[in-house]
């Protein structure tokens, strides 16, 4: 990630009010003539400008790294883990991070040791689907007497992908396309028989995770049920009678969930582009990008 | 390295420094603050403590502001109005504990650091005294640790790592707050505002001598002022006498100086005789217009006049320590009296009883010569069986009478005006002089500290041969007197009885062993130090001291730049070394190749940006043969520092010692 230069410099809250009590001390001490009055001034003066050269050196040799970012559905939060290293050989206090769009959603760091690092995750709602450029990262430091904040801007090239939020009352298609062995194909993951369990996938319903699993202290899992055998599947975008583009996907997307969790083989149909039908992760969320950046026009990958 | 949620709760390691830093900023305002106030801002610190880990707090806004309006009735209560200095500040200081036991996050926390400050200021408004200043000190130190450990939030250690930053910072610090102290202009706004109580702060002696006056002074331990000797070490020798002020006006036992005195004119003033002393003397502040030199002052230092009766008297009321240099001469020249003097000098009011008026007539029918006179009153005083005493007892409507005839018990300001008043009866003109007699003379420091309760009350009389002649009466009555300070004499004497009913034997013993003598005359040097040179430095000596630098003669603003500038210097030096002694090995070996590459590209190799350093190292050695051994040399070291995984300190120093050699010499 790359840093700018020079951090820039920023007044708090705070300092509004050491302003007001710097004023206030200067105008008892002028009209008093009160030398001690004077001297009180020019400590906290003095103290309040010693302490910007030791706010700019606390975020000297920090860095940030972002690691890899997972996808996010609409509308879930977006998790973006962060490494910040200390380089220097002095341990620095009280750095805060936060994404430049979104002040509120601030983190803080209370102290990092010489040559450490410390693990962070900044969190934010996924808005829009799409491929997203990471925004300007903002390193802060306001140690030690908070009245001003020196803030570092890190920018990184860096992208994630929102999916569209998973919606739609549209039953999972049946197999009409068969391969011709002309077996019935039947509704799939509602069925009652126990089929087994497998990894939870983000963004589908909570309705069959294992939670005694969970409570075992094992991950995520998912029970599945089937009714009948499996057959091959094709989403289609033009099969929908939507007019909205992004119902559709979103249909789509529950859809590409359901037939995921049903272990059935699918395929992805869109206007200029097709999926052949497959099952697992890596099939998952090549759909699932698919999808995201269907007619997502170049301007929208946020600069 | 945890986060933590800093908006819910201040944390108790901040809020216990903070405390500290509180505990400091309200014993300077006691005397001023209703009584009950600290109690109140003690309970609240203590609220907060009980109450911060349960999450209680101040949260209703309604009853926020009935707890203030009830501050608010209860000081006027207190004090009956809201007027002067002192309901304002116990105001203060009752929504300060509000406001503490409402705060909760990290604005708050700060806005009661910035409150601390501003209590601070407060204390200085009171009181400018060296204990009351190192209370707020330490109030304030203490205040800007508070402050750092809230940022510092978990970071480990609680006590010594915020004290070591906080040292840093003040010590850091020192340079600018000198810069700025002495050079900073003092612009003198004009919006003066007054809000001292009338009489509040006059300390001291007043204008007016009754029965009892002075005797008032002499349990007060407050310093008057410090006499320093420039030119001499050690105190003239004889007795002190302080001249403060002449009374001219009698009425028996009581008299007054005038409330305007008039100053002498050039041509009227009497000329120095005999030895001059030089005496810079640093003035207490007290609220009137005193200002004290060796008997009898000649020359007048700025802002003063000398006044009729030879003292001075400042232009303006002296409500901060003042710092003057004057001269005085033991023996002054005699100027003829003036009628109108004369007269003045004779009056005395028709209420005096016959019997005084007989006595005064009898001496001056033993014998017209005036020091004759003189004698037969002294010894008046010193075989009739008079007594010195700190506590007389009332004398009342009649009082001289009383006390020449019938109790003849009295302090000093009793047998200054009683002989005073004799000796106008007898036709001797006669005035009474007030000022204070000794002090206690500081080895450490070389200075004289004066208290109030050195304060004394003498007589002068107009002898044709002398003119105005120091006469003490009290002398005749407790001879040795003049050769102590009060304390002292008392001590030696029998008179102590008062005075040692109120300090205990041990106390007494206690201040008295060397051990603590050394401490108070130390801690007196400090406190002198502190009054001359910090307290006495205003605009007028700021001005000499511009001028001696050479700075004088140039706006304000143009100061202001100026100490701007170097301010920004100084901080970038700070900012530069704490990035210097703070960063890594890894940018330290980086900066240094770099170095070494520049070096070698003006001798003639210039490194490509793509070439590794091994590369670069073999193709410099072949362009440079000179060089070629230290090219090689450096290069190894830098892999070794760069890619080695472990790299030591004393490698480091090797490398830079090698980088810093390398073309230095061809």
């Amino acid at each position: 990630m790359k840093a700018r230069k020079l951090p820039l410099i920023y007044p708090t809250a705070g300092f509004a009010g050491l302003l007001f009590v710097l004023g206030a001390m200067w105008y008892a001490a002028s009209s008093q003539n009160n030398t001690a009055v004077y001297l009180l001034l020019f400590a906290l003066t003095a103290v309040f400008l010693v302490s910007i050269p030791h706010t700019l050196v606390n975020l000297a040799g920090v860095t940030a790294t972002l690691e890899s970012v997972q996808p996010a559905f609409v509308g879930q939060e977006v998790s973006l883990p962060l490494e910040i290293m200390n380089d220097s050989r002095a341990t620095r206090h009280g750095i805060e991070l936060a994404l430049s769009g979104s002040d509120k959603e601030r983190q803080r760091i209370d102290y990092i040791p010489a040559h450490k690092a410390a693990r962070i995750t900044l969190r934010f709602p996924a808005r829009e689907r799409g491929e997203h450029r990471v925004e300007t990262l903002r390193l802060t430091s306001a140690y030690p007497l908070g009245f001003i904040r020196f803030v570092k801007e890190v920018s990184s090239s860096q992208t994630y992908i929102v999916y569209p939020k998973p919606a739609g009352d549209v039953r999972l298609p049946s197999s009409f396309v068969d391969k011709g062995d002309g077996r019935p194909v039947t509704e799939l993951g509602e069925g009652d028989d126990f089929a087994g369990t497998r990894g939870y996938i983000h963004g589908e319903s909570q309705r069959h995770i294992d939670w005694r699993a969970v409570a075992r202290g094992q991950p995520l899992m998912t029970k599945q049920f089937t009714a009948e055998a499996e057959g091959v599947v094709y989403l289609d975008f033009s099969a929908l009678h939507f007019v909205d583009v992004e119902e559709r996907l979103s249909q789509l997307a529950l859809w590409l969930i359901e037939a995921e969790r049903a272990r059935r083989p699918y395929g992805l149909r869109l206007p200029g582009a097709e999926i052949p039908p497959a099952v697992g992760q890596s099939h998952f969320h090549q759909c699932m990008r698919a999808l995201s950046l269907f007619q997502v026009k170049k301007q929208e990958v946020r600069a | 390295m945890s986060e933590s949620k800093r908006d819910r709760s201040i944390p108790r390691r901040p809020l216990l420094w903070l405390a500290a830093a509180l505990l400091f900023t309200v014993p300077p305002m006691i005397g001023s603050l209703a009584s009950w106030v600290p109690g109140v801002f003690l309970l609240g610190l203590a609220m907060k403590f009980w109450m911060e880990p349960r999450g209680y707090r101040l949260r209703l806004t309604a009853l926020k502001l009935v707890l203030a309006v009830v501050a608010l009735f209860a000081i006027l209560a207190s004090y009956g109005s809201l007027k002067g200095v002192a309901p304002p500040i116990s105001l203060l200081v009752v929504l300060m504990s509000l406001k503490i036991l409402e705060a909760h996050t990290a604005r708050e926390f700060q806005v009661m650091v910035l409150m601390g400050w501003v209590l601070c200021l407060c204390g200085f408004f009171l009181s400018q005294d060296f204990v009351i200043a190192l209370s707020i000190m330490a109030a304030f130190a203490l205040l800007v640790v508070a402050l750092v450990q809230f940022y510092r939030g978990s970071s480990p250690g609680a006590f010594w790592p915020p004290l070591a930053a906080t040292c840093k910072i003040l010590v850091q610090a020192v340079p600018l707050i000198v810069l700025l102290f002495v050079l900073f202009p003092r612009i003198n706004t004009g919006l003066r505002f007054d809000f001292r109580a009338a009489g509040s702060l006059s300390t001291g002696f007043s204008d007016h001598l009754y029965p009892g006056s002075v005797a008032a002074l002499a349990t007060s331990s407050d310093v008057a002022f410090r006499a320093e000797f420039p030119g001499s070490t050690v105190a003239p020798p004889g007795s002190m006498y302080w001249r403060g002020a002449v009374m001219w006006h009698c009425e028996g036992m009581e008299w007054r100086a005038p409330y305007v005195p008039v100053p002498i004119s050039g041509l009227a003033r009497e000329l120095p005789k005999g030895n001059q002393v030089r005496q810079r003397i640093t003035l207490a502040p007290h609220g009137a217009r005193w200002m004290f030199a060796l008997d009898r002052p000649f020359e007048i230092p700025s802002g003063a006049i000398l006044a009729r009766g030879n003292y001075l008297w400042s232009v303006q009321t002296i409500r901060k320590a003042r710092r003057y240099e004057v001269a005085s001469s033991v023996g002054i020249g005699g100027k003829e009296l003036t009628p109108g003097e004369r007269r003045e000098a004779l009056e005395v009011p028709p209420s005096i009883s016959p019997a005084v008026r007989e006595l005064a007539k009898s001496w001056a029918t033993q014998d017209s010569n005036p020091r004759a006179i003189v004698n037969s009153a002294l010894q008046f005083f010193g075989t009739q069986g008079f007594h010195y005493s700190l506590t007389p007892g009332e004398y009342g409507k009649n009082g001289l009478e009383q006390f020449l005839f019938h109790r003849r018990v009295g302090f000093c300001e009793h047998y200054a005006a009683g002989f005073a008043t004799l000796m106008r009866l007898a036709g001797i003109p006669a005035r009474v002089v007030v000022g204070y007699l000794g002090g206690e003379y500081n080895e450490l420091g070389h200075f004289v500290l004066v208290r109030q309760a050195d304060a004394h009350a003498w007589c002068e009389v107009w002898l044709p041969e002398t003119g105005w002649t120091r006469l003490d009466p009290t002398t005749a009555v407790a001879p040795g007197r003049a050769t102590l300070d009060l304390i002292s004499f008392l001590e030696r004497g029998n008179a102590s009885a008062q005075m040692e009913a109120r300090r205990s034997a041990f106390v007494t013993r206690l201040a008295r062993s060397a051990l603590f003598t050394d401490i108070r005359l130390a801690w007196q040097t400090l406190s002198y130090e502190w009054d001359s040179r910090i307290l006495a430095y205003d605009a007028d000596v700021q001005d000499v001291m511009l001028d001696s630098i050479g700075l004088a003669n140039r706006g304000p603003f143009v100061l202001i730049v100026e100490i701007l500038i170097v301010a920004i210097a100084l901080l970038v030096i700070y900012f530069g070394w704490m990035q210097l002694r703070t960063r890594s090995a890894a940018d330290r070996v980086k900066t240094l190749y770099e170095r070494f590459c520049r070096k070698a590209a003006r001798l003639g190799a210039r490194r490509d940006p793509w070439e590794g350093p091994s590369d670069f190292s073999t193709r410099a050695a072949l362009l440079l043969p000179n060089e070629s051994e230290r090219i090689r040399q450096i290069s190894n070291t830098y892999i070794a520092l760069r890619y080695a995984p472990e790299s030591a300190g004393a490698a480091l120093d090797t490398f830079a010692k090698e980088v810093r050699a390398f073309g230095a010499y061809r």
